[in-house]
């Protein structure tokens, strides 16, 4: 062990989040109600320390080098990296699931499943032998970057955009004026959507001798759009913000404190 | 009339897609040039940035992906040619999971072409992309390098001239966040809460509306809101820079104030569509009420 | 050659996607389900070259020494993939309860820090700073904006007040809340326009400017 960096923060992630699964692994062979309450004892931790670092700035807590809290942030960035791909694995079982059975539609589930593994191999590749995944040293791109190019962006690109179809659709077939709020909401969006673009302009641009009324009165719809967004908007905005967070904080309590154990896949009895 | 109106309401929604790409396509072709007002948020990043002196730090962070790229983009891209010709330090990074690396890529290879006499490792560097979002940002705050040990080839950035005198987000004079989601709004409530660093976004049109109230509440240094946002902050460094300025004129690639043409006739073609739906609406109203 | 081939891939991709607004088709779903792979393998690439490799594989490799615990780190991570493993699958609750437990306590404090108090103390302004010049000038009024925040924030708190029925005084301030969020919701809708209509800008630039034009040679 010597030539080991033993300082306070290191030993101590290792005893909370080391020590404590593998205790909490054996014993939970044998005792199954340790499989519930040991994750739970995990999450307190997990969750403690980067809220007691803001408010306790002891060494042993904060310091940068030393600290629990920061290499706790160093932890998370590599769980993280192993959290974003996870669902690969569930997908790569129905998909094969999906085309070995010849189910409905299992050749687009060999082109999802051929589309990963060439994807992934570039990436494997790229990572492997130091190449990278983006442009090489002579500007040249490597295969991964280009399929992103060429593949990726587009399709990304297109699929996001038809959204503008379909929203121009149901403003077409739905906003209606029907009540009150329904008036405002639609007087509200229209106005903003004239004033944030040079509408007037744009419809007087057949009729040049309209232009300069249409410019002034372009930039006052331009200046009542602004206040709509930095008084009511902003004001209503203020709200939803501080609602939706003080029921974040409640929920964040909850987890912390082990009352919501819903994500460990536990219901209330558990 | 009233038969007319309630065709009109049947109608197949393919001649709605149809006339929205006319929209849209038209101004492409032929480019209309409609004037861009600025709105105060985009003037106060831009202020903001002018404000700063040469050799200081500034954080670009790429947080969107393809899926938002013709708005961000342009923000990005004029944010850094802001900052390069004011000879700030671009220290460039992406959250961003899905695709936001390749554009981070695509705009430092380009803006670095743009500006020769810019040095990569001195004058601007691309840490590239690292998960984590949050714990990013935490780190961030005691040490760039224990974030991103690295630049996204692999170079440790301890070697790069760029970071003397910056350990941390703490010497950073402001993080511009290029950010679709949930992402840019962490950089305000995270990084600026805890560690005081000015925080400028770039938003998507979509998630615009939320920041006014960061922006009343001085949480923010400034934005840029949409594509009109990143128009504007292209013609107010096109005014204040010269070279810019004749950059976007005579540029073939996409810029947001060429896409202002569309974006334009497309508002006139969603409200037209608006108000003939609530004339047949309640015309049809007044027809039940009659009978 | 390359690049050219890549353009044509790319514009052929997006045709592809776009033949959905005409009706479903194959070659819709073809294109569907190639999103669906690249994006996976995406993140397997970003995620060993970006963030495996710097922070896990080359640390350890350098400087075991200094680095020794980020191990732990790896295992936990790893944990998460156990719950694929039939019967050993409640071990991935460790690390998803250190994974989710984490961001929900970073959440906490920036949510207290970050949201509530700044936005809490937005609406705590002067109320005697009016200007009655012209109309503009009264709109713009730094204590006429400051009310109509205060008014507005609090009558939109009271309206997502749901524990108790409101009654005579709770209704019409949270009717007034209401309003607020409809204005609101209103100019959301506006900017969303603004905001989807952008992508189809986007790539319809890139259809006619960076593949039709240089095709025709214009």
């Amino acid at each position: 062990m010597s030539g080991l960096d033993l300082s306070f923060g290191k030993v101590a992630l290792f005893l909370c989040f080391g020590l404590l699964p593998i205790a909490g692994f054996l014993l939970g062979l044998r005792a199954p109600s340790i499989r519930r309450q040991g994750p739970i004892i995990l999450a307190f931790l997990a969750g403690i320390i980067p809220i007691l670092s803001i408010y306790i700035p002891k060494r042993f807590l904060a310091h940068p080098e030393m600290g629990m809290s920061p290499r706790l942030d160093q932890y998370l960035i590599i769980v993280a990296g192993f959290a974003l791909p996870l669902g690969i694995v569930n997908v790569i079982q129905n998909s094969s699931r999906k085309a070995i059975r010849r189910e409905t539609g299992w050749p687009f589930a060999v082109v999802l499943l051929v589309g990963l593994f060439v994807m992934g191999s570039f990436g494997i590749y790229g990572a492997w032998t130091g190449e990278g995944i983006g442009f090489r040293v002579d500007g040249t791109s490597t295969p991964f970057k280009w399929m992103e190019e060429n593949c990726f962006k587009p399709l990304q690109s297109t699929i996001f955009a038809l959204l503008a179809f379909f929203m121009a659709s149901a403003a077409f077939r739905a906003f209606r004026a029907r009540n009150a709020e329904a008036t405002i909401l639609l007087v509200a969006g229209v106005l903003v959507m004239m004033g944030r673009v040079p509408l007037l302009e744009f419809i007087a641009t057949p009729f040049p001798p309209l232009m300069p009324a249409a410019a002034a009165a372009s930039q006052w719809l331009g200046k009542l759009t602004e206040w709509i967004m930095d008084v009511p908007n902003s004001a209503a905005q203020s709200g939803i913000i501080i609602g939706a967070a003080l029921g974040a904080a409640a929920m964040a309590i909850r987890v912390i404190l082990g009352i919501e154990r819903s994500y460990l896949g536990l219901g209330k009895g558990d | 009339m009233a038969g007319l109106l309630d065709k009109l309401l049947k109608i197949d929604r393919r001649w709605i897609f149809f006339f929205v790409a006319l929209s849209v396509t038209v101004p492409i072709l032929v480019p209309l040039g409609l004037p861009i007002s600025t709105t105060s948020a985009t003037q106060m990043a831009f202020d903001f940035v002018e404000a700063l002196e040469p050799g200081d730090v500034v954080l670009l962070s790429f947080d969107y992906g393809p899926s938002s790229a013709p708005e961000n983009d342009p923000m990005a891209e004029g944010f850094m040619r802001h900052c390069l010709s004011r000879d700030l330090r671009v220290v460039v990074c992406v959250l961003y999971p899905l695709g936001a690396l390749g554009l981070a890529n695509n705009v430092v290879a380009r803006i670095g072409h743009e500006f020769p006499n810019k040095v990569y490792g001195t004058d601007y560097v691309n840490l590239g992309y690292k998960d984590g979002d949050r714990a990013v940002m935490r780190r961030l705050g005691d040490s760039i390098a224990d974030a991103f040990p690295t630049d996204v080839n692999g170079r440790p950035i301890a070697d790069l001239p760029i970071f003397h005198g910056v350990r941390s987000i703490r010497q950073v004079k402001v993080v511009f966040t290029a950010a679709t989601g949930l992402i840019g709004e962490w950089w305000i409530t995270l990084v600026h809460a805890q560690f005081g660093t000015p925080v400028i976004i770039g938003p998507t049109a979509v998630s615009a509306p939320k920041y006014y109230a960061y922006i009343s509440s001085g949480q923010l240094a400034g934005m840029l809101g949409g594509m009109k946002g990143a128009a504007e902050y292209e013609q107010l460094i096109g005014k204040k820079y010269p070279v810019l300025g004749n950059y976007y004129k005579g540029t073939r690639l996409f810029t947001a104030v060429k896409g202002m043409d569309a974006q334009t006739a497309i508002h006139f073609v969603i409200i037209v569509f608006i108000l003939i739906g609530n004339v047949a609406f309640f015309a049809s109203r007044l027809r039940q009420g009659r009978s | 050659m390359g690049d050219l081939f890549g353009t044509w891939l790319a514009a052929l991709l997006t045709l592809a996607a776009f033949s959905f607004l005409y009706k479903d088709n194959p070659i819709y779903r073809f294109a569907e389900s190639l999103f669906a792979g690249v994006s996976l393998g995406y993140y397997v690439g970003i995620v060993l070259d970006q963030t495996l490799k710097p922070n896990l594989f080359e640390p350890l490799k350098t400087n075991f020494g200094l680095n020794w615990d980020l191990m732990l780190a790896g295992v936990l991570g790893a944990l998460l993939y156990v719950r694929y493993v039939p019967r050993i699958g409640w071990v991935a609750r460790y690390g998803l309860a250190v994974y989710v437990a984490y961001y929900i306590g970073v959440e906490f404090t920036q949510k207290i820090q970050g949201e509530v108090m700044p936005q809490l103390a937005r609406t705590i302004r002067p109320l005697n700073q009016w200007s009655l010049a012209s109309v503009g000038a009264f709109f713009a009024s730094p204590s006429l904006v400051s009310l109509l925040a205060i008014v507005g924030t609090y009558s939109v708190l009271v309206y997502f007040f749901f524990s108790r029925e409101h009654g005579r005084v709770m209704r019409p301030i949270s009717r007034l809340g209401i309003w607020f969020l409809m204005i609101s919701f209103g100019a959301a809708f506006g900017f969303t326009v603004m905001g989807r209509v952008a992508l189809l800008i986007g790539r319809l630039n890139f259809l006619i400017l960076d593949w039709i034009y240089p095709t025709l040679g214009i």
